[in-house]
């Protein structure tokens, strides 16, 4: 490893300053920028590489058959259920990514704006319990909820509205997203209160002073302003929900199987490498550009507060 | 050959931005103490951090005692610097903030851990701090953290001792407590002070001699007195506690004597020539060496204008007096009032006092 | 004035929120207490069988063990590479930066099946058996973004001057991390540490590709998930409930860092 003390560095013969100062420099970015980058190189770009290997090969009952197909690829876009599972889990993504957000703006903007300091403090502990509790748990919680022996059932039938245990509630995309929205809400409430938390108080109030009633200074400056942390939790939540498994095998039926549950299946029970793999090389690329979309909008909305 | 020779340094932030520094050359002596004036932006910061070496120069050099230390590592360079956020160490105290430097592997072996805290001592006690060693940074004043600052920088006795507008966040009667504080620092200890500020005052009060900067270019380099009596161009005079600066057309030039046209017809005489007749220029003169008079006086240049307004300042007043037409305003101090605002006043200044400057 | 808007609302709104969060953790520690053989109404009396059963469960205890073995090697490979990814980001330009910054970033955005899907066919080729190290690698790598976030947030926030002090004061790379670096990014570092412990020790997706013979926690309650679940499921979830709120709270006083765990999100763009 680089000796990163100065005095390792005497200039060698006939060099030049400028070509010692730049080779001190190299030695020291190296220093903290190779150890990541090898490791990044070994346990990412080359399984990537694995995958695209695979993904251009075909199996034939359990071989894999090395090939140079593009198959794969097209059957993600053009082949059921690939192209409909991935759109729906997309949905499902982005459903959760605006519930949450929505669910969870009154919470931040209670604790960004009303809660008094102490309080602020033990709600704040609230909100990180429940994102940090065990997420199977999570959506078992909500298994023994909705389900036909479940607490919503007993106590409607015992309020007599219903007769019958009503099915309704569970194993299809309505319990899924309710779970993966419970589960994802802790997450966009800090997200969001961490940007409300930088609104300056001299904003607000240069707003009321100029005239502008509440709702025109929450419409006008806060939420414009606040934008940048829904993104940044948004982000974070619908990539969650998109690639979730655990709910759609929980509280899910077979109409909302996710892109995750195929994979498995793929590889567990169709032995399909290629496929698996050719949809994995997909979803890498998408979440490639998220992070590149994500980055440049965040820097198209945040204004420096 | 100087102590610190500066020489066509350059630097640019990036491809197509004008340069932070524009090729400048600067000599400065041992023990001088030499301050960088102009206002934000204009090169000063980026001359002293290449100085330090925080910075590296796009080309020139700088040498130091005739060595070239243009690309040497900051850490191997003897000179310390004292940064405008104080730059203290918040997980260290006050007294290990100060130590840090006697502290490092470069000077491992030099000082027992008694002679380390000998000088702790003394620095600390240098710097008015002696009952605050024990104290995290964020249980100073703002004054105090500066001094630790001070203390920390010069521990290590460094033969050049940069500040990077030390003062800029004290208030004005605590800024000049440590102006004088460093002043006497720097006669206690005769090292070389480096000093950054876009303060003309506190640069005329401290240094042996200003470096004015503007747009990444040095205009002027000169004693404080001289620049005050002597600006070289238009902007140092203005810069220099905002000098009376009006423009004008060269009548005549005989006996030592040039005669200027002002915007309003008036004809001004001022000492010294060398200017063709016909040439635009512009004249100086400092509110200090006007003086309202009741009528005209011997061998002095009269003035007729407006009085437009009236500032007082404590130990004086500042009569703004606005010329006719678009020939400008003058600043004058005087120790009495004149007759009321709106009124015609009448201005005499000796022609010694008014200066030809370049455009 | 920080507040504004009708008060009473937005209280009434939080608390709402809130209550959300929590009635369905609530509803299944409670049952957790029930003498039924099933989860759900009615409660038919208090015991604390099911919590006996769980201590007297030896797979549950062993993949405990299990989980907290590969936490604790997730955390010090996500503090290994992190730390370093962090300061290069934070500190200078190299070619392939922005390529550089995706991929420390990817993990945060890719489902956990995909991370797992691209090791298990690594692994496979060259031959490597699962255990609990490939698991322990698999999320190590997924969650260096985890100190990479956390710790380039820290430093962004402060700013140059206190290294370049201590450069100019004599100080040698190494000096400058010991004695400035470290000391000042060292609660974002223990913030960072904790929520990798956390998120390894709840995570699945990675986990249930990787697996070899020895489960983690997780994997053994997702198992007993999907069979029919009795009592005694509510029961380890409530103990994995009332863990994390004791890592946390613990955390919470050490980091002091109110955002840190908003940051992560954050950062992540």
């Amino acid at each position: 490893m680089t000796d990163l003390t100065a005095d390792t560095y005497l200039p060698s013969e006939g060099e030049s300053g400028l070509k010692r100062a730049k080779r001190i420099d190299r030695r020291r970015m190296l220093f903290w920028v190779l150890p990541p980058t090898l490791w990044f190189f070994v346990f990412m770009i080359i399984p990537y590489g694995m995958l695209f290997y695979y993904s251009l090969g075909s199996v034939d009952y359990v071989t894999f058959t090395p090939g140079l197909s593009p198959a794969n690829f097209i059957k993600v876009f053009t082949t059921e259920p690939y192209l409909g599972v991935m759109l729906l889990s997309a949905k499902l993504g982005l459903f959760t990514a605006i519930f949450s957000a929505i669910i969870g703006y009154p919470l931040a903007f209670y604790l960004a704006f009303h809660a008094p300091e102490t309080v602020k403090r033990f709600v704040y502990l609230l909100v990180i319990v429940p994102w940090w509790a065990s997420y199977l748990v999570k959506a078992y919680a909500w298994k023994t909820i909705l389900g036909t022996g479940g607490i919503l059932n007993t106590m409607l039938i015992g309020a007599g509205i219903i007769d019958e245990p009503l099915t309704i509630f569970l194993y299809n995309q309505f319990s899924v997203t309710l779970t993966l929205v419970y589960i994802f809400t802790p997450f966009a409430v800090l997200s969001i209160y961490a940007q409300l938390e930088r609104i300056p108080t001299s904003l607000i109030d240069a707003a009321l002073n100029a005239g502008a009633t509440r709702w025109e200074v929450f419409r006008k400056v806060v939420f414009p302003l606040s934008i940048p942390g829904i993104l940044a939790g948004a982000v974070i939540t619908f990539s969650l929900g998109f690639g979730d498994f655990v709910a759609p095998v929980l509280v899910g039926g077979p109409s909302s199987l996710m892109i995750s549950n195929i994979v498995i299946n793929l590889l567990g029970v169709a032995f399909d490498w290629p496929m698996a793999a050719a949809i994995g090389l997909v979803v890498i690329t998408l979440g490639l550009a998220l992070i590149s979309v994500a980055h440049y909008l965040e820097h198209r909305f945040q204004h420096r507060l | 050959m100087s102590y610190i020779d500066i020489r066509k340094l350059r630097k640019s932030y990036g491809a197509g931005l004008k340069p932070a520094v524009d090729g400048i050359d600067l000599s400065i002596d041992r023990g001088e103490f030499v301050t960088l004036l102009g206002s934000s932006g204009c090169g000063k910061t980026t001359t002293l951090r290449c100085i330090a070496g925080l910075e590296r120069p796009d080309s020139g050099e700088i040498l130091l005692d005739g060595k070239d230390i243009t690309y040497d590592q900051p850490s191997e360079r003897d000179m310390r610097m004292v940064f405008q956020d104080y730059a203290l160490f918040p997980n260290l105290t006050i007294a290990d903030n100060v130590a840090f430097g006697l502290r490092l592997k470069r000077y491992r072996g030099r000082y027992t851990p008694e002679q380390v805290k000998r000088r702790i001592g003394e620095y600390l006690d240098l710097v008015h701090l002696a009952d605050h060693g024990g104290k995290k940074p964020h249980q100073l004043s703002g004054g105090q953290k500066q001094r630790a600052a001070l203390a920390r920088a010069l521990i290590t006795e460094p033969d050049i001792v940069l500040f990077d507008e030390p003062l800029g966040s004290l208030d004005a009667n605590l800024r000049k407590a440590m102006q004088i504080e460093i002043k006497r620092i720097h006669r206690q200890l005769g090292k070389t002070f480096i000093y950054v500020t876009h303060d003309q005052e506190e640069a005329m009060a401290m240094s042996d001699r200003i470096v004015v900067m503007n747009g990444g270019r040095i205009l002027q380099v000169a004693s404080p007195e001289e620049i005050y009596a002597a600006p070289n161009c238009q902007f140092v005079a203005r810069f220099i506690d905002r000098a009376n600066v009006l423009s004008g057309i060269v009548v005549s030039t005989e006996g030592g004597q040039t005669q200027v046209r002002l915007g309003d017809g008036q004809i001004l005489r001022c000492e010294g020539n060398g200017v063709a007749a016909g040439s635009t220029v512009g004249v100086m003169m400092r509110a200090d060496r006007i003086n309202i008079a009741g009528g005209p006086v011997d061998g002095m240049n009269m003035l007729k204008g407006m009085l437009a307004e009236r500032l007082f300042l404590g130990a004086k007043h500042e009569f703004v007096v606005d010329l006719a037409g678009e020939a400008g305003q003058l600043n004058v101090f005087e120790q009495e009032m004149p007759d009321g605002l709106g009124g015609e006043v009448m201005l005499s200044v000796s022609p010694q006092d008014v200066r030809l400057l370049a455009e | 004035m920080r507040a504004f808007g009708n008060k009473a609302l937005v209280t009434i709104l939080g608390l709402a929120v809130l209550f959300f969060l929590y009635a369905p953790l609530f509803t299944m520690a409670v049952f957790s207490f029930n003498d039924s053989n099933y989860t759900g109404l009615p409660f038919n009396g208090f015991t604390l069988e099911w919590y006996a059963k769980v201590f007297a469960n030896e797979q549950i205890i062993r993949s405990f063990g299990a989980s907290v073995f590969v936490a604790v090697g997730v955390v010090i490979l996500s503090v290994t590479f992190g730390l370093p990814a962090a300061i290069a980001l934070d500190r200078y330009d190299f070619p392939g930066k922005a390529w550089f910054r995706r991929i420390v970033m990817l993990p945060i955005v890719l489902p956990g099946v995909i991370t797992g899907v691209a090791l298990l066919s690594f692994y496979v080729a060259i031959g490597l058996n699962l255990s609990l190290y490939t698991i322990m690698l698999g999320q190590g790598t997924a969650l260096i973004c985890i100190t990479a976030t956390e710790v380039f947030a820290r430093l962004q926030q402060l700013g140059r001057s206190t290294s370049e002090a201590a450069v100019n004061l004599g100080a040698n790379e190494l000096e400058v991390f010991w004695k400035v670096t470290l000391p000042n990014i060292k609660s974002a570092l223990l913030g960072a540490m904790l929520i990798a412990f956390s998120i390894s020790f709840d995570e699945i997706a990675v986990t249930y590709l990787l697996t070899g013979r020895e489960n983690t926690l997780p994997m053994t309650l997702w198992s007993m998930l999907r069979r029919e679940a009795t009592p005694e499921v509510n029961a380890i979830a409530t103990l994995v409930v009332v863990l994390s709120v004791v890592l946390i709270v613990l955390g919470f006083a050490i980091s002091r860092s109110r955002n840190a765990l908003a940051d992560t999100g954050e950062a992540a763009l």
